[in-house]
């Protein structure tokens, strides 16, 4: 048996779930590396749910092979939601308990003893901001309070994966952001976090491996960077210069550069090899005895790499085979 | 911590957020009182006839009061998903919830038999029936109730299964008249219902004689009522958990 930490947080392999007729994940499969941050991102409806609910001992899948912590979900679902915390898209712990008894409660449903249970539900209120509210009803709690009490309480039983389905989503901005600082915290003590969401940039802050899904297939898995990096669109690079200079004499004194445009006082560098570019650029400066006053590298964001491969799949779909 | 162990927090955790309420406290022995005081007012012979009857009527409303409607009000809003995921098997989950509802049916009936014997001098000539009747219908009534909340989708449906079920019971279970003056084309019916045998074995509690020759028949009657329930509630859990 390998050691515990070889073993993947996650491991999915040609995992199949219908609703009738209709096909939900068509041979998933995808590994989980342990104490990262894994982001399944999809349009709507690609199946994302439907995963998480099988990783989760929810949902039976027809087929396929599922593990969480080295544990078949299938054969061992109870062993699996002992190890596992979930945060769901929707805020549902019990309106009519306090925030602490909420803590307790599900502290003894995962077999934690009373001490253990009372203390870490104390850390917990203390660690969300949360315990001047700890005796208020969980009704009684703003939307952002109320997603921080559910991931404590997803945090109770010090889960070793924690799954996140739409962590931020209703959530203003500073709520937004201090949810995903808990959420580095969380992952920076030890825990593997999987997310799904739909802000791409969330995802981009967050995770060091992503999965996309589109129509129950999985379409790439890497490193944002990675992802990135296969869509066709080119890599910019922004200089700001202390005095004029043409387009022609960009591209003739800087071969790696293909396309030179003006913009707002800017040049805006399409170039093949960035750090070729950048030093022909500076060289060229130098030469000329111009200042240079704003350098910046514009890559595809993650969510330009999602809109890309989203739009390849559409047009794979339509056309003729 | 066993199973066990987490059935039980969940049915205490059950009694503060749905039993410990106070109008459901005082309709559930309010109304049992008052009736039963009416029959007293009205004949003060007759009222140990009906006495078990009402008894049986109180354990049967406490029991099924909430469980009819827990599992789905807690679908609804979304908590029984939240204690799907957590590590507890469906029999935790079943055990839980009849539990809890068993345990409020027990005390409002066990209240309302304190009263009667306090204030009305109730006897009670064979308590080890009247206990085993009390156990094993609130085992059998809390059970059928928690499966009707299982069965259905929407609180308003689990509340109309119920009350299809309660009351009609209710008249064919000898809870007002005496099996013996039952005509025959209705005792089929009878013998069809889990209140039935409860009321008998109370009966036989409170006044030392039931319809049945043995209390075996009652007792193991509603245990085939409890096992019964106990599996088509966790086959429907499971079937519908997942949904």
């Amino acid at each position: 048996m390998p050691p515990e930490s070889t073993v993947p947080a996650v491991a999915v392999a040609g995992l199949h779930k219908s609703y009738g007729a209709v096909p939900a994940l068509q041979g998933v499969s995808f590994t989980v590396p342990r104490g990262g941050v894994f982001a399944y991102l999809g349009p709507n409806g690609a199946g994302k749910t439907t995963t998480i609910n099988v990783l989760c001992g929810l949902l039976r899948p027809d087929s396929g092979r599922v593990a969480v912590c080295g544990l078949e979900v299938s054969r061992e679902p109870v062993k699996v939601k002992a190890r596992i915390g979930v945060v769901p898209d929707e805020s549902n712990l019990y309106p009519e308990l306090s925030c602490r008894r909420n803590l307790d409660y599900l502290g003894e449903l995962y077999g934690l003893p009373r001490r253990v249970r009372r203390a870490r539900g104390a850390e917990l209120l203390e660690l969300f901001a949360l315990a001047d509210r700890a005796e208020k009803p969980f009704r009684a709690l703003s939307r952002g309070l109320k997603r921080r009490l559910v991931l404590a309480a997803a945090l109770v039983h010090s889960p070793e994966v924690l799954f996140l389905d739409e962590p931020t989503i209703g959530l203003d901005v500073p709520s937004a952001r201090a949810l995903r600082q808990l959420i580095r915290r969380i992952n920076r003590e030890g825990t593997t976090v999987f997310l799904t969401t739909h802000n791409l940039a969330e995802a981009e802050d967050l995770a060091d491996r992503v999965c996309i899904l589109i129509q129950g297939r999985v379409v790439e898995v890497g490193a944002p960077m990675e992802i990135r990096s296969r869509v066709d669109r080119g890599t910019y690079l922004k200089l700001g210069l202390s005095g004029e200079v043409t387009a022609r004499e960009l591209l003739s004194s800087c071969p790696a550069v293909k396309q030179a445009q003006r913009q707002n006082g800017f040049w805006r560098l399409e170039v093949e090899a960035l750090h070729e570019a950048l030093a022909q650029a500076l060289a060229f400066a130098q030469a000329r005895q111009l200042l240079v006053n704003e350098v910046g590298v514009e890559r595809p964001t993650l969510e330009e790499a999602f809109l890309a491969i989203l739009q390849k799949d559409q047009s794979a779909e339509v056309s003729p085979r | 911590m066993s199973q066990f162990a987490r059935a039980l927090a969940i049915g205490r955790k059950d009694v503060e957020s749905y039993y410990a309420k106070p109008p459901l406290i005082t309709w559930a022995l309010l109304f049992p009182a008052v009736l039963m005081l009416a029959i007293y007012v009205k004949d003060p012979d007759e009222y140990l006839a009906v006495a078990p009857g009402i008894i049986a009527m109180t354990l049967l409303f406490g029991c099924t009061s909430m469980a009819a409607i827990v599992v789905t009000f807690e679908k609804r809003s979304g908590t029984l998903r939240r204690l799907l995921l957590t590590p507890v098997t469906p029999g935790t989950i079943i055990l839980g919830k009849a539990g809890s509802a068993a345990a409020y049916g027990l005390s409002t009936s066990l209240l309302l038999t304190l009263g009667l014997g306090l204030v009305l001098g109730m006897p009670l000539a064979n308590p080890p029936a009247f206990a085993v009747g009390l156990l094993l219908g609130a085992a059998a009534f809390s059970l059928l109730g928690v499966l009707a909340s299982v069965l259905v989708r929407e609180v308003f449906e689990a509340m109309t299964l119920m009350n299809f079920f309660r009351f009609p019971t209710l008249f064919l279970s000898g809870v007002f008249m005496p099996l013996d003056a039952f005509p025959s084309w209705l005792m089929p019916l009878a013998m069809l219902s889990p209140l039935t045998y409860a009321v008998e074995l109370l009966r036989l509690g409170v006044s030392g004689s039931c319809y049945f020759t043995s209390p075996w028949v009652p007792a193991l009657a509603l245990l085939a009522y409890i096992l019964g329930g106990w599996w088509l509630a966790i086959s429907a859990f499971r079937r519908r958990a997942g949904q």
